[in-house]
């Protein structure tokens, strides 16, 4: 018994990191866009789910190969990214946070929408790669595919460090970030800055979305609103702005959610994590990487 | 005609929620807890008339002091976090109320049935109204009563000192806190009155629809309860109404001739409104506001001057 | 290239329904309403209560339309009004419904917005200190047991649940003999989901003699199966049980596939009998068992289908109740005789709930339905397993 009980923590612990990182793209995503603007952006996750339908719809289409649509689901999910700009961001006022808040609800509501007046609200199968394959570990089984997510995730990752630290956009997206107007006055314009940030942000919430849909095989638009509510843990856990912060506060939303899952059940599941989490931000108000403690 | 009166009754339980995450949002915190509140009162109320048959004034009373109770205690840890943090540990508090009644059974025996919560399936025959004669038109002047006597404090409150302490909290914390207000204070005040009014519409409204189940407290009640003040703009407790109005009556109500269209033009329209409308239906234009918008040191979102401020 | 079909075929059902309104507006007409979600999550379920709705009042209309009491013929004329799954919605377009001419209704799709504008209505009729609406309402997917009982203004034509699962398990144990063991699975946070385990499939297979070997529990929107699944593999079941909806069975078939769990035999929720299983993941629901209160298996079933195909929508186990909810209204009406003028709007809608209140039998899709006092129904059913990307009829218990 108490063999299985450690099989059983060890194996929903791996899960939950595993599963974890789709988490923490998205709370990545999150935290570029409040770096950059200091503002909310809650049409996310649903324009991630739209963006991996677009990759549905090549499936539909031309019968494309799994890699395509995954790249499609990205770029789709960017470019719907840059659209939720224009509509929420670029025209409402820099200094009223609330205006761009509540328009980024509606497009939420919009896009979801959207997408289910296109699907019929059915669940469509999604591609996945190495379905089959299960490393075995003893009693430990690791998915074939999940181990391909988080290879995916942290490829992304990579690549957005790179972005961000070796490339002049980078520079001055951290620059912006940093000090919007000192950033303006070196000739950096913020729009554009701001533009290319929505779309990462929209290409790694597609990437999140993707893998979502491949681990679980089935896509459907109820899933947006529970990737937008955990990218949004992640990245309080992890301290706005900061991107180590919002991988680690994703894998620990992914872990402590399998771990509580396993020891009461699932419809206390999600009580312990937002207790667990109300206390983390009232006690550490700043987050764990946060460089200031509840700063607007 | 009832048809009218029973969308009144919409417009009234609305307003209420509307106007519980208005006075929160005058000391500038967006909080994602009124769906929680709203739950609490709702989930008393019901267990007052139905299971120990009170009357739906105390009731609906008892909801609204246990929903501000609750808030008040909240209110201590919560606030010590702003802007987003906030937004997430508020939310996170709405969820966790949420399941909480998820995972509530608690049932009574009542003239041979079992009456109560029960877990996922909700609690049923909140049937005060109709089994006391009530007609619909009763329940509908009965509804707009508590509303506009809540408005009325309201806008009494806007006029006086308690109303500009909330909005100079609300505009410049620093600035408020160097006159010598107390932020803890205030805020909590806030919370504790925003808690008051959720539980009153959450009374109400369990007991128009006679069967609540947790689903229906989630995310997108709380971020409906937030967009009516923002949407109708802060300057007054007119903006939460109009925006009550032009949700539920217009883009609900109004357009249902569209069918499945209906639910696309919803969420468009409300982008729409926010980009020409930034400010909200009815703007800031209380002139008490202005001055001290004017006055204050710094605009209090603009990036630099929060650096600075910090 | 599956979907552009189904939304072109809808704009073609939206289209010819709108012009089949504006014609009928000189002749005498009955109005009968249907509301329900057809936007939304769940919108599938009223765009085919809609479609099947249209489809059988065009039969109706084409076949002469419906006798009134003075023995003239009126036409239906009906239009579908969308709740979003919404239950103060719900209420408010009841309330509007029954502000109009409309005689009935039919309706709604969701089980929570059924119940609580179930509560609204007055619960025992003819008892004047309840102030409840009065409007008959002629239930078609809602399907959560036991719903009618809370008023008797409410029908239901949905099947009953409890019938359908003991007669499948009683099933299971002849065609079965070996299998003794049963793991249950549900879908914890929706209302019809929860009760059809606990209240209906447990209780049916404890009956039967299988002996309970384990529960999951998962919610609405998870995503990740494996240790609910990991349960199942220990406690190596005969008969899966799987009371979800399609999202969440579909993401629990493939975490069996993947950690292969293979049971004997497996068993669906009624509501996953549709085509939405099919299109999420129909290789791994291949030998998935429901029981279902529609299956074209007679020639009037098969031409209900093509009729409702052909208003843009699909035939299962819920339209099939929309167009035999048409079909009964039209019996109805014509033995209480409604008079169909605008002075006898309360005396028509009352003589209809008498009318469906007296019913002890009423013809249906698969062969004649019961009709409960309570208000609900026990439908005929048939057993169907998904086989090559289809829905097969595995045994009819009535033949």
């Amino acid at each position: 018994m108490d063999y299985f009980l450690i099989i059983d923590f060890v194996q929903s612990l791996l899960d939950g990191l595993l599963f974890g990182t789709t988490y923490a793209l998205i709370g990545i995503g999150f935290t570029l866009i409040f770096g950059v603007m200091r503002k909310l952006n809650l049409a996310y996750g649903a324009a991630a789910l739209a963006g991996t339908y677009i990759g549905v719809a090549a499936t539909f289409a031309f019968d494309a190969p799994p890699p395509v649509v995954f790249l499609l689901s990205a770029l789709g999910s960017g470019a719907i990214g840059i659209v939720v700009y224009y509509c929420c961001f670029r025209f409402t006022p820099t200094h009223y946070p609330m205006a761009s808040l509540l328009a980024s609800v509606g497009m939420l509501l919009f896009i979801d929408e959207v997408v289910i007046h296109a699907s019929h609200g059915m669940p469509l199968p999604y591609p996945s790669v190495f379905r089959e394959a299960t490393i075995e570990l003893g009693d430990i089984w690791v998915r074939g595919d999940l181990l391909f997510v988080f290879f995916i995730c942290v490829v992304a990752m990579a690549v957005l460090f790179w972005l961000l630290y070796r490339t002049p956009l980078g520079l001055a997206t951290r620059a912006v970030s940093q000090q919007p107007r000192a950033a303006a006055l070196c000739g950096i314009d913020p729009t554009r800055v701001n533009l290319l940030t929505f779309g990462l942000a929209g290409i790694l919430g597609g990437i999140a979305g993707a893998m979502t849909a491949a681990a679980v095989g089935v896509l459907s638009p109820i899933i947006a609103m529970g990737l937008t509510v955990k990218g949004l843990i992640a990245v309080v856990i992890g301290g706005l702005g900061s991107i180590p912060g919002a991988i680690i506060g994703g894998l620990l939303v992914g872990a402590a959610e399998n771990v509580f899952l396993m020891l009461r059940g699932v419809t206390e599941r999600d009580i312990y994590v937002m207790l667990l989490l109300f206390l983390f931000l009232t006690l550490r108000p700043g987050g764990l990487f946060g460089s200031t403690a509840g700063r607007d | 005609m009832d048809f009218y009166l029973g969308l009144a009754q919409i417009f009234g339980v609305h307003t209420l929620l509307g106007l519980s995450a208005y006075v929160v949002l005058l000391t500038g915190q967006v909080s994602m807890a009124q769906a929680g509140f709203y739950a609490i009162g709702a989930y008393t109320a019901g267990a007052m008339t139905a299971m120990f048959g009170l009357h739906i004034l105390p009731a609906i009373v008892i909801a609204g002091l246990v929903s501000a109770a609750i808030a008040c205690i909240v209110g201590f840890p919560a606030l010590r976090v702003k802007g987003l943090m906030l937004v997430v540990a508020t939310l996170a508090f709405g969820e966790m109320v949420r399941l909480f009644f998820f995972n509530l059974t608690w049932q009574v025996e009542r003239n041979g049935d079992r009456v109560g919560p029960n877990g996922a399936e909700g609690f049923r025959s909140i049937r005060y109204f109709p089994e006391n004669g009530w007609e619909v038109w009763h329940v509908t002047v009965f509804i707009w009563f508590v509303v506009v006597v809540v408005m009325g404090a309201l806008w009494w409150m806007d006029r006086t000192r308690a109303g500009a302490v909330l909005r100079a909290v609300g505009h410049d914390e620093t600035a408020a806190q160097s006159i010598g207000l107390n932020l803890t204070a205030v805020k909590v005040g806030a919370m504790t009155a925003g808690g008051f009014i959720a539980g009153l519409g959450g009374g109400i409204y369990a007991h128009t629809v006679t069967h609540i189940e947790h689903g229906v407290f989630g995310v997108l009640l709380a971020t409906f309860a937030i967009a009516y003040p923002i949407l109708g703009g802060l300057g007054s407790v007119f903006g939460t109404l109009i925006a009550v109005l032009f949700i539920q009556g217009f883009l609900i109500e109004g357009l249902r001739f569209m069918g499945e269209w209906r639910s696309l033009l919803f969420g468009a329209l409300i982008v729409l409104a926010m980009n020409l409308r930034p400010h909200g239906l009815l703007g800031e234009h209380a002139p008490r506001l202005k001055n001290l918008f004017g006055a204050g040191p710094a605009r209090p979102s603009d990036p630099l001057s929060t650096k600075e401020a910090k | 290239m599956k979907l552009k079909a189904l939304v072109a075929a809808g704009l073609v059902g939206a289209s010819s329904l709108a012009l089949a309104t504006a014609a009928a507006a000189q002749d005498k007409t009955i109005r009968i309403v249907g509301f329900g979600a057809s936007s939304g999550v769940v919108g599938i379920f009223g765009q085919n209560s809609t479609a099947a709705m249209s489809a059988a009042f065009e039969k109706i209309n084409a076949e002469g339309g419906v006798t009134l009491a003075d023995g003239s013929q009126a036409r239906i004329v009906t239009e579908y009004y969308d709740d979003r799954c919404n239950a103060e919605e719900g209420i408010s377009v009841l309330r509007r419904i029954a502000s109009t001419d409309a005689l009935v209704a039919i309706g709604p799709t969701c089980s929570n917005v059924a119940e609580p504008l179930f509560g609204i209505m007055q619960a025992r009729v003819d008892d004047e200190s309840d102030t409840g609406l009065q409007f008959p309402v002629f239930t078609d997917v809602a399907i959560k047991g036991g719903l009618a009982g809370i008023s008797d203004w409410v029908f239901r034509n949905t099947p009953s649940e409890a019938a359908m699962y003991d007669e499948l398990f009683g099933w299971l144990r002849e065609t079965h003999p070996d299998a003794t063991t049963i793991f249950g699975g549900v879908e914890e946070d929706f209302a019809h989901s929860r009760a059809s385990w606990y209240d209906v499939m447990k209780t049916a297979a404890d009956k039967h003699g299988f002996e309970l070997v384990g529960e999951a529990q998962w919610l609405l929107s998870d995503t990740n199966f494996s240790n609910q699944v990991r349960g199942m593999r220990r406690a190596e079941p005969d008969i899966v049980a799987i009371s979800a909806h399609p999202f969440t069975t579909c993401g629990v078939l493939r975490e069996m596939a993947r950690q292969r769990v293979e049971p004997e035999v497996l068993v669906g929720l009624t509501s996953s009998s549709s085509l939405e299983t099919l299109s999420g993941c129909a290789t791994e629901a291949e030998g998935l068992t429901i029981p279902t209160s529609f299956a074209p298996v007679n020639d009037e079933a098969r031409a209900a289908a093509e009729a409702v195909v052909a208003e843009g929508g699909q035939m299962d186990l819920h339209s099939a109740s929309a167009w035999e909810n048409a079909m009964i209204l039209k019996d109805v009406i014509e033995q209480v005789g409604v008079e169909g003028t605008a002075e006898s709007l309360e005396e028509d809608r009352r003589k209809i709930r008498d009318g469906l209140a007296a019913m002890e039998s009423a013809p249906g899709l698969l062969g004649t339905n019961q009709r409960m006092p309570d208000g609900e129904a026990v439908k005929p059913y048939v057993f169907v397993h998904a086989r090559d990307g289809g829905w097969e009829v595995l045994h009819n218990p009535g033949s």
